[in-house]
């Protein structure tokens, strides 16, 4: 790794947070039955992503890194806000929102 | 260095209380906390924009987008879930799991042998450090915006696309009186109109 | 065998009736009455064309005799062709001469049935096949011609089909006549197999070819002459394929058909000269079957019945002749008994049209001024049965005894001699009770020792419009007189009969036996005389005919309960292999088949619902589980990719 120097600690400690971030993100996404808490915790996931794009970035001392962290917030808004609006759409007509009872796909 | 391991403590309880709070706003302020140690780490990494960007656009407007939709649904008496849980049950088995897939690949991730790493090309005309705010300098904003609008430019283009689509799915899910709901509705009406007029001609 | 060549009167002599069946079956409904006459003529066509073949028939060209015509070719060793010698002219003639003047007779017969087009189809199918059967040149044809003819059989004694006795009748017959074609299949096998060929010119050519097993082809041939024949024991078909219309039973089941197992050993003589313990087997079933079928005979109320015992009888006679060795003999019965047979059957189906389907002799008498035309055809035709000199028969069965007798069978002849005597007496006893005396038809019938009432047979329009009496009486007439003078052609040595077939069956150098022909011809005067004074005594005097009812009263009660029976035969099939056939099928069709082949059709719906369900228990529409799937997912490929990694 030519600038590993750079980085405050070796890289394999990003990379392990990166994947405990986002272990912690999944556990959210399926243990949980908010929906809201389900897309916070899809959010979490998106930043350990971000974390990882970004201590590469500074490892290899190239940009791309950043623009591509930057592609993922934009992206991450774009989809929290389409969430939200699914969230908001489906369960005005309910009393409750719980993504289990959403269960019209059962077959 | 110490800072990586403070800033690596909160943010995995952050993350945990996020997951785990039982209201939502809770989940929320935890996120903020989150994102807020998120943004120091990508300071220690020089990428200053990026943290910046990460403030204010991660908890400056998601979370607020987050916090609304929270009281506009909680704006009735209705308790958040309801029901019992129905997926199968398997919590130990699956910790377990996780907990050992995880520690595999970190192991694994550990003792990657460093000659097997490709490297790409290095970014060009950006030196290595220098005092926050400096252009020039690798993660400043005169360093990330040379690269947007010239290599990346696509990227960018793509970015502002995919808002777009954004704000229009938006307003066409959770928009009121679409104009589609509004003549679906005044098709029903008329369609029971006529159901009863004939009606009352086969009576007659 | 024949000269090779092309001849298309053959065509016309065998398809003219298939063309006549074609066309009563497809304009039925229009043609009505008319079916009858375009059948008739069809079948008078063909005859025509037949005497218009003699020449071609009696053809010879060295070693050849008669036309043979190629038709096509199948398999190695199954070539088709036409042949026309002597022997099968003979049934030619028979078949069609005979046939037209029983289709003629038909069309008076059947003259009120509503499915008289049907009838006259299968009549003229039946023809066609017949003919297919003794005009082919090989064992493929002849086969074919054999199972058609059984299924014009089953077709014609089925043809009442609302009666139950009938459907079961024309079943019956068929199921016993299938017994002897796969005889017929197994002799075919080995002929194919150690001759290569199925043509009777090849296989004739070297009998010895088919070593080790000739005597076991001549008895695979003889089993499915055996069954068609109606000889012991496949014979029990033959009494009960009376349910027919009587025309057909004269036809089919006296001149024809059931001669078709004498002509196939007529016409594989070569085979049987040279097994002689296939001789011996052909003629003791011959004459077993004649004795047994007169003893039958005997015991028989039912007119049609005690006719189809004497034909059961008649060809154990024909059947003994050609087994021994005396083709041309045997031959000469079946030509002098398809006449008189054929007038016995017919005059007897002017008596029953008389009395409205009465077929029970204890309910007739006196019926020799109420049917003037049977009463003297079918006496002629009684008088050449029994073997009165003067008439046919007498010319032809002797020859057949004396044949016996000729080539070494002592017992056969004195067994042959004996049942000429019982042939004498029951025949001139259904004579004597349906033609003498005074009318019995209007008497109670427990008087006349009939049990349960006898109800006439179910034909459905009876007397709306009678037919024309000539219709009817002309052929019967004309058969009467052929069963009296037919045996003139057959008399000595040098007669036309032994010309006609001298190149077919070489005349047979055999020392003279002894006694001579002379004494032989005698001794079988002398049974006859001997059979005809008993039946006199019994039937004929001036007291038995006053007493007539009490007597025949008295006989139905003592007769023998074995003859009354058949010989429990019938018992016996059924219990052999009747019952057995059903317990099987009931076994198949009730444990079997639900268990098995439903179980296995059970098993795939089970199969299939227990795997959908398996499949559609993923589907549970929860988000959060598909969320799990696809965590799953990811960390399958995290874990293989870090493997991999680790493991470089």
């Amino acid at each position: 790794m030519p600038h590993e120097a750079l980085l405050p600690v070796a890289i394999t400690n990003y990379i392990s947070l990166s994947l405990v971030i986002f272990a912690i993100g999944v556990a959210g996404v399926v243990l949980r039955r908010n929906p809201l808490i389900m897309l916070m915790s899809i959010e979490l996931t998106w930043n350990a992503a971000n974390l990882l794009f970004l201590a590469f970035a500074r490892a290899w001392m190239n940009n791309a890194g950043h623009i591509f962290a930057f592609l993922v917030i934009t992206v991450a808004a774009a989809e929290a806000a389409i969430g939200l609006a699914i969230v908001v759409v489906v369960f005005r007509a309910r009393e409750h929102v719980d993504v289990d009872e959403v269960a019209l796909l059962k077959g | 260095m110490i800072a990586f391991y403070i800033l690596a403590f909160v943010l995995v309880a952050s993350a945990v209380f996020v997951i785990t709070a039982r209201k939502p706003v809770y989940s929320v302020v935890g996120l903020l906390v989150h994102f807020a140690a998120l943004a120091i780490v990508y300071f220690t990494l020089a990428a200053e924009f990026l943290a910046v960007i990460q403030i204010i656009v991660y908890s400056g407007a998601i979370l607020m987008l987050f916090l609304f939709v929270i009281a506009l649904l909680s704006s009735g008496v209705a308790p958040f879930s309801a029901g019992p849980n129905r997926l199968p049950n398997i919590g130990v088995p699956a910790l377990a799991g996780v907990v050992v897939i995880l520690g595999f690949l970190i192991y694994g991730v550990a003792h990657v042998p460093p000659a097997r790493v490709h490297v790409f090309a290095a970014s060009a005309s950006s030196s290595m450090t220098g005092p926050v705010g400096a252009a020039d300098v690798f993660g400043s904003v005169a360093d990330f915006g040379k690269a947007l609008f010239t290599t990346d430019l696509l990227p960018f283009e793509i970015t502002a696309f995919i808002l777009m689509v954004a704000v229009v799915g938006v307003i066409l899910l959770a928009g009121e009186s679409a104009p589609y709901v509004q003549s679906r509705r005044r098709a029903r009406i008329v369609e029971r109109e006529m159901r009863e007029a004939i009606l009352r001609a086969g009576e007659e | 065998m024949g000269v090779p060549g092309q001849y298309p009167i053959l065509f016309v002599v065998w398809l003219l009736p298939l063309a006549g069946a074609v066309l009563c079956w497809a304009f039925g409904p229009r043609l009505k009455r008319s079916a009858g006459v375009l059948g008739s003529a069809a079948v008078g066509a063909s005859f025509i064309a037949a005497l218009v073949a003699w020449g071609l028939g009696t053809q010879a060209s060295g070693s050849q005799t008669g036309a043979q015509q190629p038709l096509f070719s199948w398999l190695q060793g199954f070539d088709f062709g036409l042949l026309l010698d002597p022997l099968s002219l003979i049934w030619v003639f028979i078949i069609v001469g005979v046939g037209f003047l029983i289709h003629v007779y038909s069309v008076g017969y059947m003259w009120n049935d509503a499915a008289i087009a049907r009838f006259f189809a299968y009549m003229n199918f039946f023809v066609f096949a017949m003919l297919t059967l003794v005009l082919s040149d090989n064992f493929a044809g002849l086969l074919i011609g054999w199972g058609l003819v059984g299924l014009a059989s089953y077709f014609l004694i089925g043809f009442w089909f609302f009666k139950p006795s009938a459907v079961a009748a024309a079943r019956k017959a068929f199921v016993m006549n299938v017994v002897g074609d796969v005889g017929i299949m197994f002799a075919i096998f080995i002929m194919i197999a150690k001759a290569g060929s199925v043509r009777f010119a090849d296989v004739f050519a070297n009998p010895h070819a088919l070593d080790p097993w000739l005597f076991w082809t001549c008895v695979f041939l003889f089993i499915g002459a055996v069954a068609k024949s109606a000889q012991l024991p496949l014979h029990s078909w033959l009494p009960d394929a009376m349910e027919g219309p009587t025309p057909v039973s004269a036809l089919i089941h006296a001149a024809t058909m059931v001669t078709a197992g004498v002509y196939l050993v007529a016409r594989c003589a070569p085979l049987w000269t040279a097994s002689h313990d296939a001789q011996t087997l052909v003629g003791s079933v011959g004459c077993l079957t004649a004795l047994a079928g007169a003893l039958l005979g005997v015991a028989q109320w039912d007119i049609k019945r005690i006719l189809a015992y004497s034909t059961m009888s008649q060809i154990g006679y024909m059947i003994m002749g050609v087994g021994v060795g005396s083709f041309s003999a045997g031959v000469a019965h079946f030509f002098t008994h398809a006449f008189f047979k054929a007038c016995l059957f017919l005059g007897a189906g002017i008596v029953i049209h008389e009395l409205a389907d009465e077929q029970d002799i204890r309910r007739m008498g006196g019926m020799r001024k109420r049917a003037p035309v049977a009463f003297w055809a079918m006496g002629a035709a009684v008088l050449a049965i029994i073997g009165f000199p003067g008439f046919s028969g007498y010319f032809s069965k002797d020859q057949v005894i004396y044949g016996a007798l000729e080539h070494g069978y002592v017992w056969m002849w004195a067994v042959a001699l004996l049942t000429a005597a019982i042939t004498a007496y029951y025949m001139l006893r259904l004579f004597i009770v349906t033609f003498w005396g005074d009318y019995r038809g209007e008497m109670n019938p427990a008087e006349l020792g009939i049990e349960g009432t006898s109800s006439p047979s179910a034909e459905p329009d009876a007397h709306h419009d009678r037919a024309p009496a000539w219709i009817m009486a002309v052929p019967v007439a004309i058969l009467g007189f052929f069963a009296f003078a037919a045996g003139y052609v057959m008399i000595g040595p040098a007669s036309p009969w032994a010309r006609f077939f001298e190149r077919s069956f070489p005349r047979q150098m055999l020392p003279p036996a002894t006694p001579s022909e002379g004494v032989t011809t005698i001794l079988a005067v002398l049974m006859l005389l001997v059979g005809a004074a008993v039946a006199l005594r019994r039937y004929a005097t001036r007291e038995a005919l006053a007493n007539a009812p009490a007597r025949l009263k008295r006989e139905s009660e003592t007769l023998p309960a074995i003859l009354v029976r058949l010989y429990y035969w019938d018992d016996l099939i059924d219990v052999l292999f009747v019952q057995p056939s059903q317990k099987l099928g009931r076994f198949f069709g009730q444990w079997v088949d639900p268990h098995f082949v439903d179980g296995v059709v059970r098993e795939i719906v089970l199969t299939n619902r227990f795997l959908g369900t398996l499949v559609r228990s993923f589907q549970t529409g929860l988000l959060r589980a598909y969320a799990l799937i696809v965590v799953f997912g990811a960390a399958c490929f995290a874990v293989y990719y870090a493997v991999e990694g680790v493991l470089r």
